[in-house]
């Protein structure tokens, strides 16, 4: 019943590679965690759930996870409220800050936090120190409420995102009716507004909790010093002498299921009402006047800006250019050592560089080509079971990195496909982890083509091929290259997975700054973080280009 | 110039059969529009036509060639058609000459400067002149109509279809392309396929009309054919407004509904058996009530609503004798109103008998 057609192979070939590249870590993950020398066992489910270490990994992370969550909601939520409804100066400049934090790499931040508020030569506990010669510190970073904080700071934005553009969704006029029939202000907020916007909050939440599970960088940085696990540190610490690759897989097979359930939970949340009756797109949206609320509610805002951006960078920016980051600010103090020890002397830094930049473009390429391919075959239904592609193709998401390079380690370290030592084993692993960023973008472009405009050139005598080519790619441009940018940018700040992946000549940046921190060689990390935030601002200022819209934007 | 042959041609999505053992003939350069409401399978039997979909069964000619049938379907690109879309499908990237030229890439042996030639005369006919450098963003809702014409009549395909084409334009702007399509077609000759939902557009621009229910022709033929003689119920509602009576027949020539009888022409009725007929609001007459006597075909009544339409008055009758209430429609002038008695005459001739809904 298939139109017999020319381009099918290339089409299957898609299809194919995304089942392999799925199947692969997920099939061994599976099978290595029931396995032994014996056939199969659950003994090392066993050994994962009865020893109270991991025990406590586990529920360490569910209550930091669950904390994040809660800040994230307490953060973003009114900050979405404040800019998209309210009559709140410097709206442009908040966005773009929050912006700034969606794309800061955790681990950075984290890394910069240390400075700020380490226990002893953190900058803040010291100025508290010389203002009031107390012994103690103010804030210990190295602890479950530090780390809740500085991962807070990074994910309030996945809140944000959906407040700010549920809320700009909405029309005044749906609360308008509401106070013309006699509601006061906070009545209306609490029966008409809140309502609609309780899925977006609960998505936001389920999204920031997501992210807090899957994260590695923060609670290596933090939680490792302060003497305690998360699962992903835990999985990690699997795979350091000697490695138990089988454990890793029995922990990482849990971390998977909450995830997914996750997952699911929002997009049951986000299934229901709210976001059906939120329609009115050209209806006007009167701003609400603060009246004296107005500067308090600025200096709220500013105070969080600078917790997520203006002091990290701040305390990165004075790390890369003096001699001893700890030292005060002065022209005695001043250096470019850093820099040329890391571009130029230190050939662990430069390699890696070089290698993140290698994987950044090729990923980049391969990613946004195959899912390009993968988005276009599901939007025009050009194979049976082009759901379950769109499925597979968006999966990735609930696999945290670490569980994604257990997989990959245990697929490809055995015959025929020895890829461990090899930057390719990490080429995998991005082109899989950052499919779903790439799908979405890249479907969302072409739901934005109307097939008649494919269909008009058929007639006419082109052919799939040539109709792919001739119409269909010139459209899309735009849209597939945000889709490289969205790519590029996951790749130069992912951590989690090549730190399990990573031999040697196959570093890259964000595996060194992992490193040089335990060397303590505050300068050279400062130095890749402001290079790889270069990286990442210039890529999203790209974005903006080809999509005419920021990066938080709603899709439409 | 060829025609389109559909054989018995069946497309099913699922369990249900969008189109259903569909049979229509359409003679060489005639205009067919494929008329019927949402879901009744027009758009499915046209990209059926056009190639996009494969039929489970059934056979799709044109001319002498077989271009559809189970398994074997030749692909859009070869079937020498064009088409032109609701959405018009202009490509945004390309300047409208560049549209209109990009189907004369895939006929063999024009010179560039043919087809510049070409789409200069055909912008000409459609009354874009000038346009050529214009972007599709840039022109009118009109113009992107006209633009869209233009692409699919300059590369002279065997076959057009059409899928209402005109359903994204304002109301003056549709009638006046109506007459445009129809001008076109006369001077052009192309053998067509028009898919359209409304009923006007598809009495103003077709030689013949063939209305479709539940992915089946249920009558072909001309307006006027369909109109005064609709063969079902559903084509004497869905074309026009009409009264339904359903009644027994009480002789071979009459039918009855409580007190009232009603003679039916042209009928071969089997008294006793169950009987619908349908009659046009503005052939049945108002007449003074003194005027009544109580023969068949003119009946009592009470005008129940009375509304002026400015060129009609459109009455509600309550018919005596029986649970009857007749849109009736006459020419503006002396008025009756609301509980006023009347008499209705409804000639024989009026009255359709209908098969089936």
């Amino acid at each position: 019943m298939i139109v017999v057609e020319r381009a099918l192979p290339v089409w299957i070939v898609a299809a194919l590679l995304l089942v392999a590249l799925m199947a692969l870590p997920l099939g061994w993950l599976a099978w290595v965690s029931v396995s032994s020398e014996r056939g199969a066992t659950l003994a090392h489910y066993a050994a994962v759930f009865t020893d109270p270490r991991l025990q406590r990994a586990l529920w360490t992370t569910l209550v930091m996870a669950a904390w994040v969550g809660l800040v994230a909601v307490a953060l973003g939520a009114p900050l979405g409220w404040l800019t998209a409804r309210t009559d709140l100066p410097g709206k442009a400049v908040i966005r773009s800050l929050v912006l700034a934090s969606f794309v800061t790499p955790p681990f950075l931040g984290a890394f910069a936090w240390i400075m700020l508020a380490g226990p002893n030569a953190g900058l803040l506990n010291r100025l508290w120190r010389a203002l009031t010669g107390a012994d103690a510190p103010l804030v210990n970073i190295f602890s479950l409420p530090g780390l809740v904080f500085v991962i807070a700071l990074y994910t309030f934005p996945y809140v944000y995102v959906m407040i700010a553009n549920t809320l700009a969704l909405i029309a005044s006029d749906l609360e308008e009716a509401a106070a013309v029939l006699g509601a006061g202000r906070v009545r209306v907020a609490l029966t008409v507004t809140l309502p609609m916007v309780l899925p977006a909050i609960l998505s936001g939440f389920i999204l920031a909790v997501l992210q807090a599970l899957a994260l590695f960088g923060s609670p290596a940085m933090l939680a490792m010093p302060a003497g305690f696990h998360t699962v992903t540190t835990q999985i990690w610490a699997f795979f350091q002498y000697p490695p138990r690759p089988e454990m890793a897989a029995a922990f990482s097979i849990p971390l998977l299921l909450a995830t997914a359930l996750l997952l699911q939970l929002q997009k049951l949340v986000l299934g229901r009402r709210g976001f059906a009756t939120v329609g009115g797109r050209g209806a006007q949206r009167r701003p609400i006047p603060l009246g004296p609320w107005k500067y308090p509610a600025l200096a709220a805002v500013l105070a969080l800006m600078a917790c997520a951006i203006v002091l990290p960078y701040g305390v990165l920016a004075r790390a890369a250019f003096a001699r001893a980051w700890a030292q005060p600010l002065g022209w005695e103090n001043l250096t470019l050592a850093n820099w040329t020890f890391t571009f130029l002397e230190y050939s662990a830094t430069r390699g890696a560089v070089l290698n993140t930049l290698e994987l950044g473009v090729t990923t980049a390429t391969v990613g946004a080509a195959l899912a390009a391919l993968l988005a276009y075959i599901a939007n025009r239904r050009l194979l049976p079971g082009h759901q379950a592609l769109a499925f597979l193709a968006l999966a990735p998401v609930v696999i945290p990195g670490v569980v994604l390079a257990v997989g990959l380690f245990l697929a490809y370290t055995r015959p025929p496909l020895v890829l461990y030592g090899t930057l390719w084993i990490l080429f995998v692993a991005y082109v899989t982890k950052e499919m779903p960023v790439g799908y979405s973008q890249a479907d969302a472009t072409f739901r934005g083509i109307h097939p008649e405009l494919e269909e008009a050139a058929r007639v006419l005598g082109a052919g799939r091929l040539r109709v792919l080519r001739e119409i269909t790619a010139p459209l899309a441009r735009g849209g597939i290259i945000a889709a490289w940018c969205f790519i590029f940018i996951g790749v130069i700040r992912e951590l989690s997975a090549s730190i399990i992946l990573f031999t040697p000549a196959t570093r890259v940046m964000s595996v060194v700054i992992f490193d040089l921190k335990e060397e303590g060689q505050f300068g050279a990390i400062a130095v890749l973080g402001l290079t790889m935030l270069v990286m990442t601002f210039a890529t999203v200022l790209a974005v903006q280009k080809f999509l005419g819209r920021d990066v938080l934007g709603a899709r439409s | 110039m060829p025609g389109i042959t559909l054989k018995e041609v069946t497309k099913r999505y699922g369990d249900v059969a969008a189109v259903d053992g569909l049979s229509l003939q359409v003679e060489p350069g005639e205009l067919v529009a494929l008329l019927g409401p949402s879901g009744c399978g027009k758009t499915t039997t046209l990209r059926l036509v056009a190639g996009f979909l494969a039929p489970e069964a059934g056979e799709i000619w044109v001319g002498d060639r077989c271009l559809s049938a189970p398994g074997a379907v030749v692909p859009p690109e070869r079937r020498r058609m064009a088409m032109i879309f609701q959405s018009y499908a202009l490509w945004p990237h390309m300047t409208v000459a560049e549209n209109v030229a990009y189907g004369l890439r895939f006929k063999k042996g024009l010179s560039r400067a043919e087809r510049a030639r070409r789409v200069r005369e055909m912008l000409q006919v459609v009354q874009l002149a000038g346009f050529e450098h214009r972007y599709p963003g840039e022109l009118s809702g009109g113009q992107q109509q006209r633009v869209a014409v233009a692409r699919a009549l300059v590369v002279e395909p065997e076959i057009l279809l059409l899928d209402e084409p005109l359903s994204n334009l304002d109301a003056n702007l549709r009638e006046e392309m109506r007459f445009e399509i129809r001008r076109l077609h006369e001077a052009f000759g192309i053998t067509t396929l028009y898919v359209t939902h409304d009923q006007a557009e598809a009495m103003v621009i077709s030689d013949r009309i063939a209305v479709l229910r539940a992915g089946r022709v249920v009558q072909v033929g001309t307006a006027e054919d369909l109109f005064l003689r609709p063969r079902t119920r559903f084509v004497a509602e869905f074309i026009g407004k009409t009264n339904v009576i359903e009644g027994r027949a009480v002789a071979r020539d009459t039918l009855a509904r409580g007190a009232v009888r009603l003679r039916v022409a042209a009928a071969d009725l089997e008294p006793g058996a169950a009987v619908t007929v349908s009659v046009r609001p503005h052939q049945v007459e108002l007449a003074p009530p003194e005027d009544a006597r109580t023969e068949p075909n003119r009946l009592r009544g009470t005008v129940r609503r009375a509304s002026y339409l400015g060129d009609a008055v459109d009455y509600e009758v309550a018919v005596e004798g029986s649970d009857l209430v007749l849109r009736v429609t006459t020419p503006p002038g002396p008025r009756l109103r609301p509980g006023e008695a009347t008499t209705l005459r409804v000639p024989p001739a009026a009255c359709v008998p209908l098969a089936g809904d």
